[in-house]
């Protein structure tokens, strides 16, 4: 029997990546594409070699081991909510939603259904970053002073610059990788965090925030900085980075997870470009996803996951907004921010 | 399920047999000149150590040589014998006569012979591979290849760096280029090489060999034992007539681990650098996966024996080159040339 996937919106360009994927794990099926862009679902259709479903409800009667949404973050709690009754599992596209109040709605209705509701946070998944995690694990730095990061981009344009879909823009958009990671390497929370957010600074006229600096202390007593701004230009040979430092009292270990570049110079396409030969580590999400469904066992990153990630986003905008340091946890008194 | 059985297990034989294990095979074992060596080798790896090469050849159905490069041969020649498919280490043997010997031999008997050119099977390298062959660098010009590191330590690598039994570093280090490149760029019609194979320097050799191939593109190709310690260095450089392609272990590692306490003193405080990739993009995996499953579906391997032979044709030409301080036509190659 094979496994069968349901994917509902491509909105985010993840899902792309997500459904190659799907397509390179044997006895997995993608049952079906459901997006609210017609067009847009049957193009993907026709690339997958699936259906399309203009009524989300037809695809969800399918009998579905498992539902990807990679929709625009707003409607994120919308599309979980309907498949949450109708599937065992749900990988949903991170920042999980777009307010607190949302996420925290997700996590209830999948646990009411007990559904499974894992946080898509690549990055945990990049040979580089799991490597630094062992290291970190046999305590190869001793106590640690501090984790400076960064996850750069580019302005990504779209749905992603228009705040009632994405509930921000490079904040919320690139605090949640690194502070999921951070939680993750030390099992910790973040306490407090102190933002300078900038509003058209680096794309004028943009209308969000396009770059931001975030200032954060751990419950370790550790601390951390990390820069999610959309600061790369078009002409930049990659899309971005992610790249991590932690200081030790046993020394320093750096990461570039994505630094496994050619670098390749062409008259034909008329820029530089970096193309990257490291490991998929978007491969390892979706078959860490499939081995759930198959085993029947917890995810590796849950629902829970991705809120405390939103979290610090959300206290970062609040700190910006007020000037002052924000503590966490922030709770419900934040939904509805 | 393919039985698999290794003849060797130094440095190549333990990490093929690794890789053997996560794949759908039986390793049925080890057969080493030093019988304690199979032993141990079992013990962390699975199956068991033969007493015999007959003993090993007469239970499986794919045979693994990662033995010294002298005697590829022989073991090539007996595995074939017994009908066995045969996956032989870099480089194919240590002369043409050998090597030709081997490809008369397994296509006689019938069995299949795949030149474990492991290169090939590098994610950037065959990235770059594909990435010249889609066009973006238009036509190719000139090639440049790094592949280097610090003199082996005697007491475990003897035989190779015996220039009798290895070849010295272009049979060691230099050859993985040269497949590489004879893959990209096609035959080879000169070679000049400059070197310290045949010099009075001790404990280094290193040499820089120049390519013209036959549809004109030029190469430069370095191979050293003589950096110092921890830099083992590979780079790829391609240039064509509308881009350039460039990539170099030194600067693509994607972290780094600096201690300020290390087990060596000297060691402390230097950064080592890691390039980690998920096990199913291993080199080494994609290699040994690929000729199971050429094996099993009858498709051709991407490396031939010719490959492996041609290969050979062009080190032992840089070596007399080595030799002559002239340049030389692999074509000119004889069995005579070592």
């Amino acid at each position: 029997m094979s496994i069968r996937i349901g994917m509902l919106s491509f909105a985010h360009m993840h899902a792309h990546s997500y459904a190659t994927c799907l397509g390179k794990i044997a006895d997995v099926e993608i049952a079906g594409i459901w997006d609210d862009n017609a067009e847009r679902g049957m193009s993907m259709a026709g690339t997958f070699n699936t259906r399309y479903f203009e009524d989300m409800e037809d695809l969800l009667d399918g009998k579905l081991d498992g539902v990807v949404i990679c929709s625009e973050n707003a409607n994120h709690r919308r599309l979980t909510e309907r498949a949450a009754p109708r599937t065992r599992h749900i990988l949903c596209e991170k920042p999980l939603a777009s307010t607190y109040a949302d996420a925290q709605a997700m996590i209830d209705a999948c646990a009411a259904q007990d559904t499974k509701l894992q946080t898509a946070f690549p990055v945990r998944f990049s040979p580089p970053v799991q490597r630094l995690k062992t290291l970190l694990d046999e305590n190869a730095l001793g106590r640690i002073y501090s984790v400076k990061a960064t996850n750069h981009g580019r302005m990504p344009g779209g749905w992603f610059i228009d705040k009632s879909l994405s509930g921000g823009g490079a904040v919320i958009d690139h605090t949640v990788h690194v502070i999921d990671l951070v939680r993750w390497f030390w099992d910790t929370e973040v306490t407090e965090v102190y933002a300078e957010v900038g509003f058209g600074l680096l794309h004028p006229d943009l209308g969000i925030d396009d770059a931001g600096l975030l200032s954060f202390a751990l419950a370790t007593g550790a601390y951390g900085t990390l820069d999610t701004s959309w600061s790369r230009p078009n002409s930049y040979p990659t899309w971005g980075d992610v790249k991590i430092e932690v200081l030790g009292e046993g020394g320093i270990i750096r990461v570039d997870a994505f630094k496994q570049n050619l670098a390749v110079y062409s008259d034909r396409v008329g820029k530089g470009q970096w193309l990257n030969w490291g490991s998929n580590m978007d491969m390892g999400l979706i078959q860490d996803f499939v081995d759930m469904i198959a085993l029947d066992r917890e995810p590796f990153i849950t629902g829970h996951d991705g809120l405390k990630a939103l979290e610090v986003a959300l206290a970062a905008y609040q700190s910006a907004a007020t000037g002052s340091p924000v503590a966490l946890p922030l709770g419900d008194r934040e939904g509805a921010r | 399920m393919r039985r698999v059985g290794i003849v060797g297990a130094g440095l190549t034989g333990t990490l093929h047999a690794g890789h053997w294990a996560r794949l759908p095979v039986e390793l049925v074992g080890f057969f080493t000149r030093t019988p304690k060596r199979a032993q141990v080798a079992a013990e962390r790896y699975g199956g068991r150590a033969f007493p015999s090469l007959p003993a090993l050849l007469e239970t499986v159905d794919i045979v693994d040589v990662c033995t010294p490069t002298p005697t590829h041969r022989d073991i090539v020649l007996a595995a074939a014998s017994t009908d066995a498919d045969i996956i032989c280490e870099k480089p194919m043997a240590r002369n043409l006569r050998d090597a030709e010997a081997m490809v008369r031999g397994c296509r006689e008997a019938g069995v299949r012979l795949f030149m474990a050119h492991v290169v090939r099977f590098f994610p950037e390298y065959s990235r770059a591979k594909s990435i010249l062959d889609s066009g973006q660098l238009g036509r190719p010009g000139v090639v440049r290849t790094v592949r280097g590191g610090n003199y082996p330590a005697p007491d475990t690598m003897n035989w190779y760096i015996d220039f009798e039994q290895g070849g010295g570093v272009i049979l060691d280090m230099v050859i993985h280029d040269i497949d590489y490149v004879r893959w990209c760029f096609g035959e080879v019609t000169r070679v000049f090489a400059r070197g310290l194979t045949f010099s009075d320097a001790q404990d280094a050799d290193h040499v820089l060999v120049t390519l013209r191939f036959e549809n004109g593109t030029l190469g430069h190709l370095e191979g050293s034992w003589a950096f110092p310690p921890g830099n083992f260095r590979t780079r790829l450089e391609i240039a064509g007539d509308q881009g350039l392609l460039e990539v170099d272990n030194l600067n693509t590692g994607p972290m780094s681990v600096t201690l300020k306490q290390e087990a060596s003193a000297r060691a402390a405080g230097v950064p080592v650098p890691e390039s980690p990739m998920a096990p199913r993009d291993d080199p080494y995996y994609l290699e040994l996966a690929h000729c199971l499953h050429c094996l099993e579906t009858g498709q051709d391997f991407l490396v031939s024996p010719e490959d492996g032979v041609e290969a050979l044709r062009i080190a032992v030409a840089a070596i007399r080159s080595l030799r002559t301080g002239q340049p030389v036509a692999p074509a000119d190659i004889t069995n005579a040339d070592i």
